[in-house]
C-alpha cells in the first residue's frame, strides 16, 4: 500500500492548481466525452455492480452540476447560499466554512463527486456502497423495502434501488440532514432532497452514471447532474483515509491559515 | 415522558439530556443515588453523566442502564445540567420506537431499578438456542451485559509497561478509570478516530458481512467497518500503518472464526481508561459460534514494545439482534465542540480549593 498524500492536501493543492489552469465548467463537459471514445470493452455482467469503481477523467472533484446550471433557488435556500463561504468557484475564498474543514461529515450526494474510488458489493437484500474518502459506507436495500416517510434525518440518508434491465441499478435516496453542502462551490439543500441515481453498466467495464436531486423547499427544478463515467479498477482495494480533526486542525494551523493571510498570487 | 434536542428535567425525577432519559431514584429510596437511563440513539452513556463519579453501572434488563452514583445527590446531579428549553413533544418515530423497545421495560425496569441484576444472569433462560450455522458469522451483534464500554482488560490484569509506553501512559488523561479526571485527553473527545481494537469495547452494535474473499464487520459506532479478507493472503508486512489496521481471518472447524491484525498507527488507545499501544501491535480474535444466537469472543493484543506479555481480554459474549439494523452514528466534530460549550464543559466539576 503506497504512502498517499493527505486527502485535504491533495484536496487543497489540487484546487490551487485547477483554480489557477482550468475552469471547473470545462473540465465537468470534458469527461463525458472522452468515455465514450472507447468502449469496446467485453459485456457486463447481469444484474451485478461488484468492484472497485473510478471516475474517468475529472468526473469527480467537481460540482455536482456547473454553477451556470443550478437553477433558481428559493429565497430558503438564497439565504443559506449567502451564508456559504466556499474555498472554490466564483465565491472562492480563503477562511471559508465549508463544513469538511473541521471533519463534519462530507454527506452523501456531495461523496458522489469526489476522485476517490467507490467500491459496490451485493449481497442479497442491499447493496453495499464504500467509499475511500473519509472512509464512509451506505446501505442501498434492495429487499422492497420502501424509503421510510419519517426517517430521522442524517448525513448519508437511507436509500433503496432496484434493477431496470439487466444493466441499470436505480438509487433513490431521503432522509438526508441539512447540514452539508451540495459541492465544494457551495449550494444548500433541505431535509426534504430526494435523490435519483442510475448506474447503467454499459460494459465490463464501464458505468456511466447519472444523477437528479429534487428538492422543491431549496430549488425550483430538479438539479440534473452531467452524465459522468466510472471505470472498473480491478487491482485496486479501497483504502482506509478517514478525516481525522486533530490532524486537520495542526494543518489548518501550520499551512492554511498562514496561506490565507498571503494568497497565491 | 418526552426527549428533548437541549437538557431539561421535572419535578418527577427524570432528566433528559439530548437523546437520553434518565429516571433519578432519590437517595431516601435507594441507598446509594442510584440512576436509570434508557438512550435511544446510542447506547452509551453521555459525557454529563461520565464526568460523575459512577460507582459502577450495568444493563440490566431490555436495554435499559442502571448506573450507581457513588455519592452523589440526584439532585446535584440535576441542578449541574444546564435546563433551557423545556420539554419538547417526540416526532413519531421516536414515539413508535421507544414503545417498542422499551415499553414494557420501563415498567419492569422501576421495579427492579434498586436491584443490581449481575450482568450474566440476564440472558433469556428458556429454550435451547437452535445449532449455528456453519462458518457463518451474519448479522447483527451485541455484546450481552456489559461486554462492551470497558477497558479491553481490567487494570489489574494490564502486564507491566515498557519504559516506552509507561511514558506514553503518563501523558494519557483519561475519563474512566484510576487515572481518571475532568478535562482529559481522551483523542474521542474531538472524534479523532476510535480505532482498533477500541471500537470493540463499546457498547454499540455490529456486523458481520460474508461476501466471497472477506468478512466485512460493521461498527456501528463511528459508523466504521473494516475488511476481513479471508481470500488467503497474508498480513503485509510493510502496510501504511492505520486506525483499523489491516485484518485477515481464516475458520476453525466450522465454528470459529479467527482474525489476526497488524498495521495499526499508535495514536489510539486501548480503550476508555487510557493505555497505549505501538505499531508493532498484534491483535489476535476468536469469534466462536457456539450457537445460533451466541458468540464468545476472545481477543489478545500482542505488543513487546508496549507491554512485557501478551494483554488478554476477558472472555464477551454477543448475541445476535435479528431485528436490528445498524443506525448512522457519526461523530461530528462541530456537534461535539458544540455539546462541550454547552454541557460537558459546565458539568465538570470545578477542582477543590
Amino acid at each position: 500500500m503506497p504512502g498517499r498524500p493527505h486527502p485535504l492536501l491533495t484536496y487543497l493543492l489540487a484546487s490551487f492548481v485547477a483554480a489557477l489552469t482550468f475552469s471547473t465548467i470545462a473540465r465537468a463537459q470534458a469527461a463525458p466525452q472522452q468515455a465514450a471514445s472507447k468502449s469496446a470493452s467485453s459485456p457486463a455482467p447481469k444484474r451485478d455492480l461488484s468492484g472497485v469503481w473510478q471516475y474517468q477523467g475529472t468526473g469527480g472533484a467537481d460540482s455536482m452540476t456547473p454553477d451556470k446550471d443550478m437553477p433558481p433557488m428559493t429565497p430558503w435556500a438564497k439565504a443559506r447560499f449567502d451564508s456559504e463561504k466556499p474555498g472554490y468557484g466564483p465565491r472562492g475564498a480563503p477562511g471559508g466554512n465549508d463544513p469538511i474543514l473541521q471533519c463534519d461529515p462530507i454527506g452523501f450526494p456531495r461523496i458522489m463527486f469526489m476522485p476517490t474510488p467507490n467500491e459496490l458489493v451485493q449481497l442479497h437484500d442491499r447493496v453495499l456502497q464504500f467509499w475511500e474518502r473519509e472512509h464512509e459506507w451506505r446501505p442501498i436495500w434492495t429487499d422492497g423495502r420502501q424509503l421510510p416517510t419519517d426517517a430521522d434525518p442524517t448525513w448519508f440518508g437511507y436509500a433503496i434501488g432496484h434493477w431496470e434491465g439487466d444493466d441499470t441499478f436505480v438509487v433513490q435516496s431521503a432522509g438526508f440532514n441539512d447540514k452539508t453542502w451540495l459541492g465544494p462551490t457551495g449550494f444548500p439543500h433541505s431535509e426534504e432532497m430526494r435523490v435519483t441515481e442510475r448506474y447503467h453498466r454499459i460494459d465490463h467495464d464501464t458505468i456511466v452514471y447519472d444523477m437528479t436531486v429534487t428538492d422543491p423547499m431549496a430549488y425550483t427544478k430538479p438539479i440534473v447532474a452531467p452524465q459522468r463515467i466510472m471505470k472498473l479498477k480491478p487491482h485496486e482495494e479501497i483504502e482506509e483515509q478517514p478525516c481525522v480533526w486533530s490532524l486537520e486542525n495542526e494543518f489548518a494551523k501550520r499551512i492554511r491559515e498562514p496561506a490565507a493571510h498571503n494568497p497565491a498570487k | 415522558m418526552f426527549i428533548t434536542d437541549e437538557c431539561g428535567s421535572s419535578s418527577t425525577g427524570f432528566i433528559a439530556c439530548g437523546k437520553t432519559l434518565i429516571f433519578v431514584i432519590p437517595r431516601r429510596v435507594a441507598h446509594r443515588g442510584i440512576s436509570l437511563f434508557l438512550r435511544l440513539d446510542q447506547r452509551e452513556i453521555p459525557h454529563f453523566v461520565r464526568n460523575d463519579k459512577i460507582e459502577y453501572f450495568f444493563r440490566s434488563l431490555f436495554s435499559l442502564w442502571v448506573l450507581v452514583l457513588a455519592r452523589t445527590n440526584p439532585h446535584r446531579l440535576k441542578s449541574k445540567i444546564p435546563t433551557r428549553s423545556g420539554p419538547a413533544p417526540l416526532n413519531k418515530k421516536s414515539q413508535r420506537d421507544l414503545m417498542r423497545r422499551y415499553g414494557r421495560a420501563m415498567l419492569l425496569a422501576f421495579s427492579f431499578a434498586a436491584l443490581p441484576i449481575p450482568a450474566q444472569q440476564q440472558g433469556n433462560p428458556k429454550a435451547a438456542p437452535s445449532p449455528a450455522p456453519k462458518r457463518d458469522l451474519s448479522g447483527v451483534w451485541h455484546y450481552e451485559g456489559t461486554g462492551g464500554s470497558e477497558p479491553i482488560a481490567p487494570d489489574n490484569l494490564i502486564p507491566p509497561m515498557t519504559p516506552w509506553a509507561q511514558a506514553k501512559y503518563d501523558e494519557e488523561k483519561p475519563g474512566y478509570g484510576r487515572k481518571r479526571a475532568p478535562g482529559g485527553n481522551d483523542p474521542i473527545l474531538q472524534c479523532d478516530p476510535m480505532g482498533f481494537p477500541r471500537v470493540m469495547f463499546m457498547y454499540t452494535l455490529f456486523e458481520f458481512v460474508q461476501v466471497p474473499g472477506r468478512v466485512v464487520q460493521f461498527f456501528e459506532r463511528d459508523h466504521e467497518y473494516r475488511s476481513i479478507w479471508t481470500d488467503g493472503r497474508s498480513l503485509p508486512k510493510d502496510a501504511d500503518p492505520t486506525w483499523y489496521g489491516y485484518a485477515i481471518g481464516h475458520w476453525e472447524g466450522d465454528d470459529t472464526f479467527v482474525v489476526e491484525s497488524a498495521g495499526f498507527n499508535d495514536k489510539t488507545w486501548l480503550g476508555s481508561t487510557g493505555y497505549p499501544h505501538s505499531e508493532d501491535m498484534r491483535v489476535t480474535e476468536r469469534y466462536r459460534r457456539v450457537d445460533r444466537n451466541t458468540i464468545l469472543y476472545d481477543i489478545t493484543v500482542t505488543d513487546p514494545k508496549a507491554y512485557a506479555q501478551p494483554i488478554v481480554g476477558p472472555r464477551r459474549i454477543m448475541k445476535l439482534r435479528t431485528k436490528d439494523e445498524l443506525l448512522e452514528e457519526i461523530c461530528v466534530p462541530s456537534e461535539e465542540k458544540s455539546f462541550a460549550d454547552r454541557v460537558a464543559e459546565p458539568a465538570t466539576p470545578k477542582p477543590t480549593k
